[in-house]
């Protein structure tokens, strides 16, 4: 085989029609419903999500790593220089995990093994990708160690409960990046951090982000972080994209009422703090996301017959889009329906 | 009320190549919680925030100091006496998932500790039934949905809420709640967040409110008090509100320069302050020296004590305390 490169510049990826199942006793139901998402090359995507959402699932998608219980029922995950990831199996998917996409797993900082050293891991890591040359694998590994502000050889030389958290996660990252993927994929990758250190991985994930020229998605449950670091934003809800758009443009004047509720629930340090309010209800699970209309209109304070059996349609406006009844009637913009998802589930 | 003058807590870390290694966790803290007040302890982990929460619910001792509930001092009386004080305490822990018992339906978990309750006041049983659907209708939700089910069965929000149900049974005075909402879904957290303030108001119980998150401090009361606590000491505190808009000590204006800002709604306050990575410790020094971007000489050796000084509203502990202006502020909307 040829040996597998990277493209010269970072990857795009295009997801269209992307539908997740999991089997359950109920039959199987859908976490993610008909996605339609494009990561364009060089920027950060956010998706935006509360448990249950399908962030995760689709993010795992990229890998082709969705693990059974669940299964890809349909859609397409295009990645440049890869092709449908869907499609894709056995040993050729294997090699490109990891040398095309870098996955930074959600508790990345637990997830290291304990009876090994950092070093091992990484040596590991390029034995099972045939890497030749281990010692310069080693020294990549400690450049970038060090770019993210650690003494690299040290880090190589500790164990996992010798590093602090916010250590742990900057060795997750240079895991994913070691083996020169330019697709990195973080979920979640502050959780369980402090303050502080959340500040510093967020500063980390975007200089690395543009001194490597790479295309990154971040999952995320806090819209605080993907304003920090996204370009883009997407927030899902109940397997769907709600709204998506330019991150700046979705925060200053979001259109779907969920964006605007999550918003409007988080408590700020000035103005008025009790403007912020709860959005009512609670988010679904598996079990009872709604086959039929909106997933959010149990919620919605803008709710309308129609809401009940239409599958809100996709209302598309330059490089925004939403997926709401409610906001079809623009401002004189002309909404372009895209077709609706979700109706043919097996 | 409660308080607490000099709690000085100090753990012992085994294993490693030197053997065992003193960890100080609390380093002479004194704290006041006013009836049907607000008081936030705020930090990174580790700093000592949880330890404190934990004896002031009774949950662990202090090396030295003196916990004071309703003028009765702790120290004065034996561990069976001091029982029916810290019962006043309650604390709510970060995880709903492992707080309740799976086994258990929620009639269960509530109907111990109430029958208990019934006991000491000679009440009748039946009592114990009617207060466990009053305390959950209290708490938001519908006794007749949850009282037959099991914790799996509800959302994390609804377990948070189940949690302060079962706290309230004995009657607190004070509730602890350590990162009560770090789990639960983000639409949600404000929920859990209103209903303690709510039952601030209502039931006149006071909240201690132990986060890393100050904007949910703020939420639960603007007029309450906040404690900013560095390894084990308290660094500056006062009210939340001149604390969050006008910080003096360096760490405070980190930890708020430190959270995100929404672009697009906000921009980011001009003086923001970035932690330097530490390097090396001063034994006798400010215990942030090592990060602190404006240390002098004198940082290194000596270490400030809280206090007051010149005309800002709340109290430090710095040699060079200087208002900043890190908080985001928001943009006006178009």
């Amino acid at each position: 085989m040829a040996p597998e490169q990277s493209p010269p510049g970072p990857p795009g990826v295009r997801i269209r029609g992307l539908t997740v199942v999991y089997r359950t006793p109920a039959g199987e139901l859908p976490a993610v419903s008909g996605v339609d998402l494009d990561l364009a090359p060089g920027t950060i995507t956010g998706v935006v999500g509360e448990s249950g959402s399908g962030k995760s699932t689709l993010a795992l998608s990229l890998l082709n790593a969705v693990q059974p219980p669940g299964r890809i029922a349909a859609g397409s995950v295009e990645i440049d220089g890869l092709g449908d990831v869907v499609a894709l199996g056995g040993e050729g998917l294997r090699r490109a995990r990891g040398r095309h996409v870098g996955y930074v797993f959600q508790a990345a900082q637990n997830s290291l093994n304990p009876l090994k050293t950092v070093g091992k891991q990484v040596l590991d890591l390029g034995r099972s990708h045939g890497v030749e040359d281990p010692r310069g694998l080693l020294a990549d590994a400690r450049d970038l160690l060090g770019r993210m502000g650690l003494d690299g050889a040290r880090v190589l030389d500790s164990y996992q409960h010798e590093l602090s958290g916010g250590m742990r996660q900057r060795v997750g990252i240079m895991l994913a990046l070691v083996l020169n993927a330019r697709l990195v994929v973080l979920d979640e990758p502050t959780t369980a951090l402090d303050m502080i250190t959340q500040a510093t991985i967020l500063r980390i994930v975007r200089e690395v982000h543009a001194e490597r020229g790479l295309t990154t998605l971040v999952i995320t449950h806090d819209l605080g972080v993907v304003a920090e670091v996204a370009d883009r934003l997407a927030v899902m809800y109940g397997g769907r994209v709600a709204e998506q758009g330019p991150t700046r443009e979705v925060l200053a004047g979001p259109r779907h009422p969920y964006t605007r509720g999550l918003l409007g629930a988080i408590p700020r340090l000035v103005g008025d703090i009790g403007e912020a309010r709860a959005l009512p209800g609670r988010p679904p699970t598996l079990a009872d996301i709604p086959a039929d209309g909106c997933v959010f209109r149990e919620r919605c304070p803008l709710r309308m017959d129609v809401c009940e059996t239409g599958s809100p349609p996709v209302v598309t406006r330059g490089s925004r889009s939403a997926a709401c009844h409610a906001v079809r009637d623009g401002d004189g913009d002309r909404p372009a329906v895209a077709a609706a998802t979700g109706e043919d589930q097996a | 009320m409660i308080s607490g003058t000099g709690i000085t807590k100090t753990f012992t870390q085994r294993g490693g190549v030197l053997g065992a290694r003193e960890v100080p966790a609390l380093r002479g803290v004194d704290f006041a919680i006013p009836k049907g007040g607000a008081v936030s302890f705020i930090g990174e982990s580790g700093c000592g925030k949880t330890t404190l929460g934990r004896i002031i619910a009774g949950l662990e001792t202090c090396d030295s100091g003196e916990i004071v509930i309703d003028g009765v001092a702790m120290s004065s009386l034996s561990h069976r006496r001091r029982q029916p004080y810290f019962r006043r305490v309650q604390l709510i822990h970060q995880d709903p998932y492992s707080a309740l018992n799976p086994t258990r339906t929620i009639h269960q978990a509530l109907a111990a500790p109430l029958a208990l309750r019934a006991r000491q006041t000679g009440r009748p049983r039946s009592w114990a039934d009617e207060r466990a659907r009053e305390l959950l209708g209290l708490v938001g939700l519908d006794p007749g949905y949850v009282l037959p089910r099991y914790p799996h069965q509800l959302s994390g929000g609804m377990r948070q809420r189940v949690v302060i149900a079962r706290a309230l049974t004995v009657d607190p005075e004070v509730l602890v709640a350590d990162e009560a909402v770090s789990m639960i879904d983000v639409s949600l957290r404000l929920g859990i967040l209103a209903l303690l303030k709510d039952l601030r108001e209502r039931l006149g119980v006071s909240v201690l409110f132990i986060t890393h998150d100050v904007a949910t401090a703020r939420y639960i009361g603007t007029d309450g008090e906040l404690y900013v606590i560095y390894r084990g000491q308290v660094v500056e505190r006062g009210p939340v509100e001149s604390v969050i808009s006008a910080p003096v000590h360096p760490y405070t204006q980190a930890l708020l320069s430190a959270i995100p800002v929404l672009h697009g709604l906000e921009s980011p306050g001009e003086q923001r302050v970035v932690p330097v990575e530490a390097s090396g410790e001063h034994p006798d020094g400010c215990l942030f020296a090592p990060r602190c971007p404006f240390r002098t000489e004198r940082c290194e050796r000596e270490r400030p004590a809280l206090g007051r000084d010149g005309d800002v509203p709340q109290e430090h502990a710095c040699f060079h305390p200087e208002r900043r202006s890190v908080v985001a502020v928001p943009v006006s909307r178009r």
